[in-house]
């Protein structure tokens, strides 16, 4: 076991390229971004390797947390490799590898968040816990 | 020690375990102690290191209270602490359940597009 780590895999009935263009593209992004309680606000992706993205986070009292990194890798419509920072930017953050495989009932999402003893102090300012009830309802309005 | 980390908030104590686990040798040393206690220079053998190094190593993990250290007589020996380990797993599972509903979300939204340009 490796306790530093999660990883997850989603089967997506859709074309690879419109799962990867949903991920990557901010228009896309924004509506679907975000739990309960969360609103996606503004997105902004340089969509190459050594370019930044950042993701508002905006919470029920007005609250905005951004989640921001650098692009590793990306291989579209393939793979993503980037950093993951909640809160202050530039923090040493946590790694996020996501793997989009077609498959016959359309695409394999593969997503690993990686190196997550080193975003500790992140989770602590993101407070996801308190977010989360009542995710699916919000994705159902949107 | 052990009075130390009680007196700690459980932010600071969580920040000791994932300090803890943040290492490939004390993730090894641990996965040898959750088997069952074992002795330190057991424990010490297959890793080609020092009998200090890995006792510093030991010290990290028994800080965030992850192992517990025991003398008997001459021989040291080390047992798991589950219970800072069951925090680091909630605490995981937290990301887990975000990543987990943020797909769900993704996939009923990239679903319903693939599915009205499908239609149209």
């Amino acid at each position: 076991m490796d306790a530093t780590r999660i990883s997850l895999s989603r089967i997506i009935r859709a074309p690879r390229q419109f799962v990867f263009e949903a991920w990557t593209t901010p228009s896309l992004l924004m509506k679907w971004w975000g739990p309960e309680g969360v609103r996606c606000t503004a997105a902004e992706v340089d969509l190459r390797e050594g370019g930044e993205y950042r993701i508002a986070n905006q919470h029920g009292d007005g609250s905005v947390t951004w989640i921001s990194g650098v692009f590793e890798r990306v291989r579209p419509p393939e793979e993503l490799v980037y950093s993951w920072n909640i809160g202050m930017p530039g923090a040493d953050g946590s790694r996020v590898k996501v793997e989009f495989r077609s498959h016959e009932e359309g695409t394999e999402l593969i997503l690993v968040h990686e190196r997550l003893a080193a975003g500790v102090r992140d989770m602590h300012l993101a407070g996801w816990t308190g977010c989360l009830d009542g995710l699916e309802a919000m994705a159902e309005a949107g | 020690m052990i009075a130390l980390a009680q007196s700690m908030s459980p932010d600071d104590r969580l920040d000791l375990v994932f300090q803890a686990l943040a290492n490939r040798t004390r993730r090894e040393l641990l996965r040898r102690v959750s088997a069952g206690p074992a002795r330190v220079t057991d424990l010490a053998a297959p890793f080609g290191m020092s009998l200090p190094a890995i006792s510093k190593h030991l010290a990290i993990l028994e800080r965030a209270g992850l192992i517990n250290r025991s003398v008997k007589g001459r021989e040291h020996s080390c047992a798991l602490g589950a219970e800072p380990m069951a925090s680091a797993a909630e605490w995981l599972s937290a990301y887990r359940v975000f990543w987990e509903g943020n797909l769900d979300s993704l996939a009923r939204f990239v679903e319903a597009e693939a599915g009205r340009k499908a239609g149209a």
